[in-house]
């Protein structure tokens, strides 16, 4: 690993630096309420003058270490130094105090008042002549050119970007951290945020620059952090690394080509010998795909590709890159702006989802609060979700209790759901229980077609290996399974294909004992196959 | 055993709601110096001590009922329709306009409650659709329809089922359309078995039926709903008309079970009221259609026993209706925090997610 000049080695003299940093975090780690160990011993040296990039998958911690820094959230343990001292932070205020500001993914900004109006917002009591003259130097000094008087909901989303960077600047901050400033903009957007933010660093300021893209990590920083499961992996200077060395300290699996990256307790029985590959014809197409997000932004743009009987296509990449739209879409509850979805051959391109299910597709939705459980309902009563005008369930339109009483007795038998009665209510289960419950009541549909999205997140291991296997099980049965997961390692493991998504299209579609570590990084990173 | 116990905590809470607004109530009379016991004792032994006391709660709860399950079964689906007063007026209306028409006994008061239902379902259309397909959101519309229905019956009353010799009413319901006394001398009518019946019906609709699961799945869950192939348009629009049906009964049952006028007078005056204080009551009855009917046997006592809780105990009459007030408030409180809790819980998602 190459070390850069910054690593948190010990230091010959340290008093002596002591000027050379800006804020130094030591061995920071946050447990969440609910187990999660978000982050564990994590150091991190912001100096002035410099652009610090913070790359890591889905949930490396990123967000975590950002909003720790920010003062958003207390750390469980360790310390955030100034080069005054130990300092700790109770809310943003504190932070921003001492001259930390962030900005959001997610804006915070009133939409019917202009930008003067937004940045005024929260500096108490201002003078409006004093703060316009400000901000128009800023403006000056910065490049960030912003129509200050024009409602903030009349400008584009860069724009908006500009007037939260501008929220902050205002407030005389000297490190400004981005969480991922380019997941909303365009080329040219994001091309002149970062002429912004090689202007800051010449004005002695420092920034951090959160992102999954290898290319902008490379583009604009100078020193890279990569965190990987709550860990600093590596930390690289950006002149003497590369995308493979990065996409490898992200991935984090030393492997030699072919090897599979995560060992499964029952991988013996999973018998990938049998992997037929692509056989008989394809039992769901997707072709030219275009969906667009609850935003109105192209989500999916263009998308192609088949699922064959007897396989698991897996979907790997970052979240966020259009695999929720993508599953909605193929699944009737999201509207399709082009192309078409043909399940066994018929087209069924925004078809309800209760004809899709008599066709033979079940779908393990990835929000199981959201889609896949009334939660208010018992569990006999989730049992029939979907299903509650089959014949079996219902007789002139009254309910058939016996056989609903017998149907969810059976998927809890069966399924070995852990619940304190039929009558209880879904949400008195544990979550594993609550996707088991799902898993059994799609998979009594009897389908050809499973969509299973995100399908062990948030479960323990013991269920999260339950349901993998059921995935093994249903696959050596024929039938074929569109998995969709942040977890690599799972998709990987389980897929005899495995499709990169980024940004809406596929970077590319491989058999995983093909894949390097390299190559899983470049990928997931949005370059494309062949290219890398 | 906890899911037996989710089963009666919601009669437990309200048992205990109600006794903290007597509590309330009592404490009210005592700083203004009257007698909370006596006041308790008339208002209770008039309402609910004497055969006759009991009648005129009953004859008091059977529009309220009815009110309440339209509020009830929109609530269901997670709509909240304000506008049974509205489809009462027109039930109402529909009812006294069939007096016009000659048909033999029995009959007659039949085809007028299904005229009445017809009204009621019309009456709500209009905004169901509006819901349905355009997204507007109920409270709105059927709070303008509720002004609507007003005028057109104040117009109605006044003009064209005016009854020619006593100006100040309508017509009265014709002898054939009357629904019989079950106890002479009182006027409890078959309404209450009308509208008893009725809360039965909803309540097997709910819970057995078909079309009563996916209602209750998009009022608990639209998202979980639309996944399992729950229209919800097609919920909008039947929410709709069963509270169309519920409400336009009442309007009917209330002028053609209630002596001695048997009529609507100008101002609706005999009328206005039932549909919103339905709404108290079904947040009483826990939004349930069994739990209606004691929470409004209960409203209606304390409406019949409010005239003796004045005279035995020598309470003023607003003094009276503050503390029924209380009493009303209190009881709906579990009701009322758990839609809070509810709407508050979605508000929270939606941020988290914008």
């Amino acid at each position: 690993m190459t070390q850069g000049p910054g690593a948190s080695r010990p230091r010959p003299f340290p008093h002596k630096r002591v000027a050379e940093f800006l804020l130094r975090a030591e061995g920071l780690t946050k447990v969440y309420p609910d187990g999660t160990v978000a982050l564990s011993g994590v150091d991190l040296t912001v100096r002035p003058g410099e652009v610090l990039g913070l790359l890591g998958e889905n949930g490396a911690g990123k967000t975590t270490l950002t909003k720790i820094l920010s003062g958003l959230l207390p750390p469980t343990a360790g310390r955030i130094l100034t080069p005054r001292g130990p300092v700790r932070f109770h809310s943003p205020k504190d932070a921003l105090r001492i001259g930390i500001g962030m900005v959001h993914q997610h804006f915070a900004l009133v939409d019917t008042f202009t930008a003067l109006e937004n940045v005024a917002l929260g500096l108490g009591r201002v003078n409006f002549s004093l703060l316009r003259k400000k901000l128009e130097r800023l403006v000056a000094e910065t490049g960030l050119r912003v129509p200050l008087d024009v409602p903030v909901e009349n400008l584009a989303v860069g724009e908006r970007q500009r007037v939260e960077i501008l929220k902050v600047l205002a407030r005389d901050v000297k490190l400004l951290i981005l969480d991922e400033p380019t997941s909303v903009l365009t080329p040219v957007e994001t091309a002149e945020l970062f002429k912004f933010l090689r202007n800051l660093r010449e004005q002695g300021k420092a920034v951090v620059f959160i992102t999954h893209k290898l290319k902008e990590a490379l583009a604009v920083t100078d020193r890279i952090v990569v965190l990987r499961r709550g860990k600093v992996a590596g930390e690289v200077s950006t002149k003497e690394t590369t995308a493979k060395e990065l996409a490898r300290l992200m991935i984090g699996v030393e492997v030699e080509p072919g090897r599979r990256p995560v060992e499964l307790s029952l991988e013996a029985e999973f018998s990938r010998a049998a992997a037929p590959g692509p056989k008989g014809e394809p039992i769901l197409m997707v072709k030219d795909l275009q969906v667009r997000s609850d935003t109105g932004e192209l989500a999916v743009r263009g998308l192609s590709f088949e699922l064959y009987p007897g396989e698991i296509l897996g979907i790997a990449g970052v979240e966020g890159n259009g695999q929720t739209e993508l599953v909605e879409a193929i699944c009737g509850l999201r509207r399709v702006e082009a192309g078409e979805v043909e399940l066994l051959g018929r087209k069924v391109t925004g078809r309800p989802p209760t004809e899709l299910y008599r066709l033979g597709l079940a779908h393990i939705p990835e929000d199981r609060w959201k889609y896949g459980l009334i939660l208010s309902f018992t569990v006999t009563e989730n049992s029939i979700l979907g299903l509650q005008r089959e014949r079996d369930f219902q007789a002139a339109g009254f309910l058939r209790a016996r056989a609903i009483r017998g149907h969810a007795a059976r998927l809890v038998r069966e399924f070995g759901i852990q619940t304190a009665g039929l009558s209880a209510p879904a949400k008195s289960l544990s979550g594993g229980n609550q996707q088991k419950l799902i898993a059994g009541r799609e998979l009594s549909k009897d389908p050809k077609v499973i969509i299973a999205a995100q399908p062990t997140r948030g479960l323990d291991i013991g269920a999260a290996q339950f349901i993998r296997e059921l995935l093994f099980r249903l696959r050596e049965e024929g039938r074929a399974i569109l998995l969709v997961s942040a977890d690599l390692d799972e998709v990987l493991a389980l897929s005899d294909r495995v499709a990169f998504m980024y940004e809406g299209t596929f970077t590319g579609i491989v058999r995983p004992a093909e894949l390097t570590a390299e190559a899983v990084g470049l990928l997931m990173g949005g370059v494309k196959a062949g290219k890398g | 055993m906890s899911w037996v116990w989710r089963g009666f905590r919601p009669v437990l809470e309200s048992v205990l709601a109600g006794l903290i607004g007597l509590g309330v109530g009592a404490l009210i009379m005592r700083a203004w110096g009257y007698h909370p016991w006596p006041a308790y004792v008339a208002l209770f032994k008039e309402s609910f001590g004497s055969g006759y006391g009991l009648a005129s709660a009953l004859a008091n709860a059977t529009p309220l009922i009815l009110t309440a399950l339209t509020f009830a079964v929109g609530a269901r689906a997670g709509l909240f329709v304000i506008g049974a007063e509205g489809m009462m007026y027109m039930g109402a209306m529909a009812a006294v306009a069939l007096s016009l028409l000659r048909f033999p006994s029995g009959f007659h008061a039949f085809l007028a409650l299904f005229c009445a239902a017809a009204a009621g379902i019309l009456w709500g259309l209009i905004p169901a659709m509006l819901r349905a397909y355009r997204g507007v959101h109920e409270v709105i519309s059927t709070i303008m329809f509720n002004w609507l229905s007003h005028f057109l019956s104040f117009y109605l009353v006044a003009n064209i089922l005016v009854d020619p010799i006593r100006a100040e009413k309508t017509l009265s319901i014709a002898k054939t359309s009357r629904l019989p006394l079950l106890l002479r001398g009182t006027d409890l009518s078959l309404g209450i078995v009308v509208a008893a019946g009725l809360a039965l019906v909803f309540y097997v609709f709910l819970w057995h039926t078909v079309a009563g699961y996916e209602v209750r799945a998009a009022g608990a869950n639209p998202h979980a709903a639309r996944y399992g192939g729950v229209s919800p348009q097609k919920t909008v629009l039947l929410v709709f008309a069963l509270g169309g049906i519920a409400a336009g009964l009442a309007g009917a049952v209330e002028v053609m079970g209630r002596p001695p006028t048997y009529a609507v007078y100008s101002g609706l005056t005999n009328l206005s009221g039932f549909g919103f204080d339905g709404i108290g009551v079904a947040m009483i009855g826990r939004i349930h259609p069994l739990g209606i009917i004691p929470a409004a046997i209960f409203y209606g006592g304390l409406q019949a026993g409010a005239r003796l809780m004045q005279m035995e105990a020598g309470v003023p009459f607003e003094m009276v209706r503050a503390v029924q007030g209380v009493i009303v408030l209190a009881l709906a409180l579990p009701e009322l925090t758990r839609i809070f809790r509810v709407l508050l819980r979605g508000w929270r998602l939606r941020g988290e997610r914008a």
